[in-house]
């Protein structure tokens, strides 16, 4: 303590410091007194987080921010070099190619039928559909012109992108070779500047043959479906007509692709919002292409979404309901053993799990769908015990057609990584959601027993519900875990990047997905430092990292404005 | 009707046989997923034990036994079909057995017999480097944690007094809890490994788990220092000691079993983690221990094996089938023990020091 003096010094007699030994010199840094200092140094280690979060934040950005300068650079060249113009012509190519094939699948479908139901051999199945085959033969042919056109241009594009790259890296070499002073050398890289107006104009040349190949391809379109054949199997007959007005709405496109083609514009710039958005909102991520590469993180996004609500479904009631068990039911000694027990299923390494998954978790669930659960074989030996086991077993087997998207063939998919996903889940719920339960003043359960409520009443009305902030906040915590879990969804969750098909109802959970997580731990290893692809991947981290903040600002929002006062 | 009735006898009623039915539920969704984690538990042991059961060898030196799974570093495992038998072999044992087929066939002069062996990587020897580098990053990273950890526990329960400041930094705190694993390793590749240009090292690995775990370790310490009665820092003030004389005599004796233990919970969230050593520390493969290096420098920048990538690497580069499945299972059966072994021992400190320390 040093306090200013507040009279006058006085004439100190020399014996007084001898009187009072306490006052000493200390000893300072930095004009600090050591209790000072140790206290700065304390605070300094405590600001650790805050500075780990910052650095975060930074070096996230640091690596991907140079993403949409690049993707913008990526995008302009794309419509420079007219790829984008191609893109048009093989967008309505690809669209009717969608057609045949469910046209096939409608052929698959009927062969099915007549083999199945009505018992027919295959060759007699396939003699019937003859009249079938022929239209879709004819079908899968009106877009020949279309095809023979899109191959030929993009060969055309793709010399003009590839002209360009070559350009772009000779650009490079200069600049390398003059940076290290050799201007010989530097004069020596040839350089050619590309003029893209001359190069494209065979492109933009075709426009008026394309229009008048697309308008011979509506034609024949047309009259091929003005002959439709009778199907064999009447109960299909409704895939035809809506086959018929599927077609209809390709039609429809048509002129909307004409006038993309007619007013394409190679100069039109590329606005800065559209390589955010295309980041945001975009549905493809496509890499190392020979065409394009897309960055969307959509698909990415869709699936550590699907994956998460499958884990969350399993795992709110499993992980609440064992959190009200254990709190309101259980005896000590059940609580003692399973309150531990949960806990060490959290120490359970995710890659052990998704280890399990490939191994195991993922055939037993294609097995369960195809109702083909079996035991263990070392099981099967031992009579009673099969016997008794293989009861739930038979059980499981019968109610699987009932359960919607089953059966399945691919073995990894979003079901398999969502159950594991669960697992990791279930202890983070149950035990922030007990500590909520915990959390409610006996007084409020003593009340509502005095006033007559019986057990059940007291739980479902008065406990959950003044715990229910808690428990909300618990869920979203664990949906931060399953989010952000890395090695089980991408040992597991089948790893196909597109955007599943959700006009199969349920089965679209289980199908292949990819994750956010797991594209940023497949392809890191893998990509050259500092180009697009390796930006792209900061930015599906950066996403991440705002989105778990943004989760657990909602966690600790929910348990702030609703917790009950506790008076 | 004999006897009379007992007007206070609960009677079956619909609620009643409700509640039995709700309270069944309940309990069936506690044990079933505690069934769950057990049926994984006796699934990767009872695979994965033979494993290593099966790999004792006598050896003519000092222990004079060995285990070629432990402490064997993996190899390519080549099976081939010779003289009518199926054989399995790993890679030196491989060599060796072609040139003295070779040599025998030479002396007999006949031609060099034939091997078409199939070869699955990593699937012969062990995983010695694996648990080598893994006890390495583990130990690194938690003494860096506990360091952070422990003096940020201090400065907070301590030292700081409510304030703006102190709540800003225990919402960092708990955001840093939440960030995901792999966010981690991205931070860790662009800063450690990038940025400051150590590569792929134990140094870059250490401190990004470090990090990771700092959240976990300062809310346990937080926790422990709490434990301590007020009257312990009171009285040593009382009696002339400064504020660190307390800390450290008074308040740190008394709560560091507890910050020990509660931060072996950490150890096993360290140790189990693959994400962040992804892309900063760990190799697919590596022929050197990490004490063979040239300088003792070179020990912190070195990229290591570790046990949880390598497990990784087996089930999903490798295909899965029974030669492969030996490895995988007892990979995945030895790093499971390690970390059971782990959160085990945190559990059981906990409740002995529950026990021990009453105040």
């Amino acid at each position: 303590m040093s306090s200013a003096p507040t009279t006058p010094p006085t004439e100190k007699p020399p014996e007084s410091a001898k009187a009072f030994p306490i006052l000493k010199e200390r000893t300072r840094f930095f004009g600090l007194t050591l209790d000072e200092t140790i206290r700065a140094f304390f605070g300094g280690n405590a600001i650790t987080a805050v500075v780990v979060l910052a650095l975060i934040t930074f070096f996230l950005f640091k690596e991907g921010s140079a993403f949409f300068g690049l993707n913008r650079e990526s995008v302009t060249l794309y419509r420079k070099a007219g790829l984008e113009y191609v893109d048009y012509m093989r967008a309505q190519q690809e669209s009717h190619t969608a057609l045949t094939r469910y046209l096939f699948d409608i052929r698959l479908r009927a062969v099915s039928e007549l083999t199945g139901k009505d018992g027919l051999s295959v060759a007699e199945a396939n003699a019937r559909l003859t009249a079938f085959d022929d239209f879709a033969g004819r079908y899968s042919d009106t877009i020949e012109p279309i095809r023979g056109m899109v191959s030929e241009l993009t060969d055309v594009a793709v010399s003009i992108k590839d002209k360009y790259t070559i350009n772009e890296d000779a650009k490079t070499e200069r600049a390398q070779f003059l940076a290290a002073g050799m201007t010989a050398e530097a004069d020596a890289v040839r350089i050619i500047e590309i003029d893209f107006k001359a190069e494209l104009a065979p492109l933009v040349g075709v426009t008026p043959v394309y229009i008048e190949t697309a308008n011979g391809v509506a034609t024949a379109i047309t009259e091929v479906l003005a002959s439709p054949p009778a199907l064999p199997v009447p109960a299909l007959d409704y895939r035809l007509t809506r086959f018929k007005e599927l077609n209809r709405q390709f039609l429809a496109t048509f002129p909307e692709t004409r006038r993309l083609v007619e007013t394409w514009d190679f100069q039109k710039p590329v606005p800065v919002l559209d390589t955010v958005t295309g980041f945001l909102f975009g549905r493809q991520w496509l890499t190392a292409s020979f065409w394009q590469d897309w960055y969307g993180i959509l698909p990415l996004f869709i699936g550590s979404l699907m994956v998460s609500i499958i884990a969350l479904t399993l795992a709110v009631p499993l992980g609440v309901g064992a959190a009200i068990y254990i709190n309101q039911f259980a005896s000590l000694r059940e609580q003692r053993v399973i309150k531990p027990a949960i806990e060490f299923i959290s120490a359970i390494p995710s890659v052990v799990l998704g280890f399990f998954g490939i191994a195991v978790l993922g055939s037993v669930l294609r097995a369960w769908s195809q109702q083909a659960l079996t035991l263990p074989e070392f099981l099967q030996g031992i009579p009673l015990v099969s016997w008794v086991l293989g009861l739930p077993l038979h059980a499981l087997n019968a109610i699987a057609p009932h359960i919607p998207g089953f059966p399945f063939s691919e073995r990894l998919n979003s079901l398999t990584a969502g159950c594991l996903l669960a697992l990791i889940a279930v202890p983070t719920i149950f035990t922030l959601a007990e500590d909520a339960l915990n959390n409610v003043p006996r007084s409020f359960k003593e009340a509502s027993f005095a006033l007559g409520a019986s057990r059940m009443q007291t739980i479902m009305r008065i406990i959950v519900p003044a715990s229910l902030s808690g428990i909300v906040s618990a869920v979203l915590l664990g949906l931060g875990r399953v989010i952000g879990e890395t090695m089980v969804v991408l040992l597991c969750a089948g790893n196909r990047i597109s955007i599943p098909d959700f006009s199969e109802g349920l089965s679209v959970f289980v199908q292949p997905v990819h994750t956010m997580t797991g594209i940023i731990a497949q392809e890191m290893g893998e990509v050259v430092r500092g180009s697009i692809h390796y930006r792209a991947l900061f930015m599906v981290g950066l996403v991440l990292f705002f989105l778990a903040l943004l989760i657990n600002f909602f966690a600790q929002k929910i348990v702030r404005k609703y917790r009950i006062s506790i008076g | 009707m004999s006897e009379p009735s007992n007007p206070f006898a609960t009677k079956p009623s619909t609620g009643r046989s409700l509640e039995k039915v709700v309270l069944g539920i309940f309990r069936a969704a506690t044990y079933f997923v505690l069934l769950c984690g057990l049926a994984i538990f006796a699934d990767i042991v009872l695979k994965g034990l033979p494993t290593v059961a099966n790999a004792f060898k006598t050896t003519s030196t000092f222990p004079y036994v060995t285990n070629t799974f432990l402490f064997e570093a993996p190899e390519s495992l080549y099976v081939f079909e010779h003289e009518g038998k199926k054989l399995e072999m790993g890679d030196r044992e491989f060599r060796a057995f072609r040139e003295a087929e070779e040599a025998k066939a030479a002396a007999a002069k006949q031609p060099a017999p034939k091997f078409k062996p199939e070869s699955y990587v990593y699937s012969a020897g062990g995983i010695w480097p694996c648990i080598v580098g893994t006890v390495l990053l583990v130990v690194g990273s938690m003494s860096i944690a506990l360091f952070l950890g422990v003096c940020s526990a201090i400065y907070l329960n301590e030292y700081a007094k409510d304030g703006p400041v102190v709540r800003f930094i225990r919402l960092a705190i708990l955001n840093l809890a939440g960030v995901p694993s792999i966010v981690f390793g991205l931070f860790g590749f662009g800063m450690f490994v990038i940025f400051f240009g150590w590569n792929v090292s134990l140094m870059a690995g250490w401190f990004t788990l470090a990090f990771m775990v700092l959240p976990v370790v300062i809310t346990a310490s937080e926790e422990s220092l709490k434990a301590v009665p007020k009257g312990f820092r009171e009285g040593s003030l009382a009696l002339g000691a400064t504020k660190w004389q307390t800390i450290r005599k008074n308040v740190l004796p008394y709560a560091l079993p507890g910050i020990l233990t509660s931060s072996i919970l950490g150890i096993a969230r360290v140790a189990g983690e693959t994400a962040p050593i992804m892309f900063t520390a760990a190799y697919v493969v590596r022929d050197k221990l990490p004490w063979d290096v040239e300088k003792s420098a070179d020990f912190f920048f070195q990229g290591v094996m570790a046990l949880p990538y390598h497990i990784y690497v087996v089930s999903s580069k490798i295909p899965q089938n029974e030669y492969t499945a030996r490895v995988q299972y007892g990979t995945a059966f030895v790093f499971l023990g390690i970390v059971a072994t782990i959160a085990m021992s945190s559990i059981i400190f906990r409740n002995k020091l529950r026990s021990r320390y009453k105040w």
